[in-house]
């Protein structure tokens, strides 16, 4: 004991850190990346590997040489926009056009914004937004490349089956096995494979409370009711709940992108509000739009209102 | 269920390493330096000289004003002098010395161990005596207990609450008097509960003293069987979670009511007291001994079991005395606590004496107590989570860092209770409370003149 400490109270803090949020939510996106390199072989790595690295060293030099700040890849952050990225992609994507991903993801939609925290819209989505108006050919090309297990199957090759929808109408998936979907057999990007994997990796996000439920419930439980109704009404015209649950990236979304502390509400009560707006924005894009999915739009017209969100809900006060 | 408060709250290791670790009795030391304030409000005046020969028991001190207390001599012998010395903080204080010669009490002490369990009849003896005996609440604020237990007119009392919960980690030495002293604390809260009109009493405890919870109980039950005037006692099991203890987390959790903002707690009927208030008032009252020891905790993750200790101490006592009989700072200890690891205060000043409310030297070493370097708020709302008050701590220290008063009061800054929840979770080390403890003053203080 030399000399002693002297600092305001409290005295003791939490062990978690930004750092171990952000290594948790890549721990739990682990099983979808695992599942997404079994089928999907090299081609998937490659993605995973550019993806990865390049939104790491972007943020190191951004953050080294252009803002002159103090070094922030330590906290693991470009390492989820890594992976997210990734995850958002199909398996086919060249790797010269997922480092422009990269780029924007990193360097437009987080970087110009001041860097973690600072961010309006989720950097991963608006990479994979960028790709999708730039690249149409690429991301949409759906086919399915050598994986290290399951080469042989090919449920629907040459297009995602919500953008099969959109073409051939609902006939054009009555080939499909729901219980194939939940674990693997989903045409898409990577990160779409298997629901199952994604599910697990939300209840480690909820069992080592990282995010809480409220957002990806409120967004599942909107997009079933809302296509819950619509099939009802009609069948012939609208794809059912489950078949919009199960595709189109609405699992990857509610759980991971859509839970992204930083463009998301802060309150509950925010939170709910933010889920069912991004459930119906998809629905309306899913039924009546140009794109066949909507969650990625759906996601960045949410995120733009969040401040306001964030103005008008606040938590319950004590005696208030 | 077990019953708890409804908004926010945190769960940190309860780490209660010295809970069965008995009541020891600090021997006296040869001098001792008694602060003249030792309570909420305006420091006592002296009424002593160097040269006076003074008892255990005597008053050295009165108080200088409604909000003050007396302050009574802790030993026998003789004043050496009376001036500033460095507090717990740095900060200088008139504390009075005494060195020690032998141990003789003042007339009408009662110091057996008999149990009186009969309340006296007359409130305003009551009342005068807890005043004269200078007992204040060693809870933390240390306010003057008789102006809490005389409600303003118009207001009535409807529970007494005895806090019991010691939610701080570490903390044990409330745990200790329940499993001692829980027949006296009961008659304590006897007396008080008459002097408030008789209303409903509930002691709250913690579920993680069970020891104390039984002990407790069966002096209720015990003392409603024996004797009159203990009915409408009762012992609450609270679930653990920090900061119970805190004085309108406790309403909340037990009552169900809220206190306003800005308010008091007798607002909404209740009455608040810690256990360690309610045995003074027992000693006060019943055996006419003023309020000049308490039980304090020794205890660190880095002290040997050995050395870690419950001690009753006197008020006066050079903490660096009491540190070296219980076995010296270990090595490891980069921080020293006076108090619980969330509220507490760092000690700066070995040097400096025991008071009423001191209720701990809880060594941190640096590996648990410095923090991580501030990075960006990630939005994660866990600060707003954990706040007990429901207050959005992100969005305060951001108004604070640019002085936005007007933000700041309609966001509620001044209801913050300070307990800290908001800036132990923040995964980016933003020192949260820091930051809002010196907004809140600026905006209490604005709120004040303006009235
Ligand atoms: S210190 Fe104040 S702002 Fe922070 S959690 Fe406690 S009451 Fe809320
Ligand atoms: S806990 Fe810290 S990082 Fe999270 S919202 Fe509060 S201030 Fe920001």
């Amino acid at each position: 004991m030399e000399k002693l400490l002297v600092s305001p109270s409290p005295h003791l803090h939490t062990k978690t850190s930004t750092k171990s949020l952000m290594r948790d939510v890549v721990i739990a996106m682990m099983p979808a990346v695992i599942v997404s390199v079994l089928f999907y072989g090299w081609s998937e790595l490659l993605v995973l590997g550019v993806s990865v690295a390049s939104c790491v060293l972007l943020e190191y030099l951004i953050t080294k040489y252009l803002l002159k700040k103090p070094c922030t890849v330590c906290d693991m952050s470009a390492v989820v926009t890594g992976v997210l990225l990734a995850l958002n992609l199909p398996a086919t994507t060249p790797w010269w056009v997922v480092f422009i991903g990269a780029v924007v993801a990193i360097g437009v939609a987080k970087m110009t914004f001041g860097g973690l925290g600072q961010n309006l819209f989720n950097p991963a989505i608006v990479g994979r937004v960028f790709l999708l108006i730039s690249f149409p050919t690429y991301m949409t090309d759906w086919t399915r490349p050598q994986g290290f297990i399951g080469g042989g199957i090919d449920a629907l090759s040459g297009a995602t089956p919500l953008g099969a929808v959109k073409e051939g109408g609902i006939a054009a998936i009555e080939c499909l096995d729901y219980s194939d979907m939940l674990f693997y057999n989903i045409g898409g990007s990577a990160g779409e494979l298997s629901a199952i994997a994604l599910l697990i990796g939300f209840a480690y996000l909820l069992v080592r409370r990282v995010i809480k439920p409220y957002i990806t419930c409120s967004i599942i439980a909107t997009v079933a009711i809302f296509s819950g109704i619509f099939w009802a009404i009609n069948p012939a015209e609208y794809t059912d709940p489950v078949f919009n649950i199960l595709t189109g990236g609405l699992l990857l979304g509610a759980i991971f992108m859509a839970t992204d502390y930083v463009t998301s509400p802060m309150s509950n009560v925010g939170g709910i509000i933010f889920g069912v707006g991004i459930g119906i924005i998809t629905m309306l894009i899913r039924y009546f739009g140009a794109y066949p999915e909507g969650m990625s739009f759906a996601i960045l017209i949410m995120n733009s209102v969040v401040p306001l969100i964030n103005k008008w809900c606040h938590t319950k006060k004590y005696g208030r | 269920m077990m019953k708890t408060f409804s908004i926010g709250g945190i769960h940190p290791s309860d780490s209660k390493i010295s809970k069965d670790c008995k009541i020891e009795v600090l021997p006296v030391p040869s001098k001792v330096f008694i602060s003249v304030a030792q309570h909420l409000g305006a420091p006592a005046t002296p009424i002593v000289k160097a040269g006076d020969t003074v008892k255990v028991g005597q008053v050295i001190a009165e108080p200088a004003g409604f909000i003050s207390a007396y302050v009574h001599s802790s030993v026998s012998g003789t004043v050496k002098s009376v001036g500033p010395r460095k507090d717990l903080a740095g900060n200088n204080m008139t504390h009075i010395e005494i060195d020690v010669e032998g141990d003789e009490w003042v007339e009408g002490v009662d110091l057996s161990d008999t149990l009186i369990t009969a309340i006296p009849e007359d409130n305003k003896a009551i009342l005068e005596k807890i005043k004269m005996c200078g007992v204040v609440g060693l809870g933390g604020a240390t306010f003057p207990a008789h102006v809490k237990l005389c409600p303003p007119p118009g207001k009535v009392a409807d529970c007494l609450i005895l806090n019991g919960a010691e939610c701080e980690p570490y903390l044990t030495s409330d745990n200790r008097i329940m499993i001692e002293r829980s027949k006296e604390i009961v008659v304590g809260a006897a007396i008080m509960k008459q002097v408030l009109g008789g209303c409903k009493t509930v002691i709250g405890i913690e579920e993680n003293k069970p020891e104390a919870l039984a002990a407790m109980t069966a002096a209720v039950a015990q003392l409603q069987k024996t004797a009159k005037g203990y009915d409408g006692i009762s012992v609450m099991t609270l679930k653990k979670k920090y900061p119970q203890g805190g004085e309108k987390q406790l309403i909340d959790a037990v009552m169900g009511r809220q206190v306003k903002s800005m308010g008091l707690p007798i607002d909404v009927g209740a009455v608040v007291q810690n256990v360690a208030t309610s045995l003074a008032v027992y000693e006060a009252v019943q055996k006419n001994i003023p309020l000049i020891t308490n039980v304090m905790t020794i205890t660190g993750d880095c002290l040997p079991m050995e050395k870690q200790h419950n001690y009753k101490f006197r008020i006066g006592m050079p903490l660096s005395y009491i540190a070296e009989v219980a076995g010296g700072v270990p090595e490891q200890a980069a921080k020293i606590i006076s108090g619980g690891p969330m509220m507490g205060k760092a000690i700066a000043n070995m040097e400096a004496t025991t008071v009423k409310g001191s209720s701990s030297l809880l060594y941190l070493t640096a590996e648990q107590t410095v923090r991580g370097v501030e990075s960006a708020c990630i939005r994660c709302g866990k600060c707003a989570e954990a706040c007990p008050m429901g207050l959005e701590p992100f969005l305060l220290q951001k108004y604070a860092r640019h002085n936005m008063t007007d933000e700041l009061e309609e966001n509620a800054v001044q209801d913050c209770i300070e307990c800290g929840c908001c800036l132990y979770s923040c995964p980016a080390n933003i020192p949260l409370l820091d930051i809002i403890r010196i907004a809140k003053g600026d905006v209490i203080r604005i709120i004040r003149t303006r009235k």
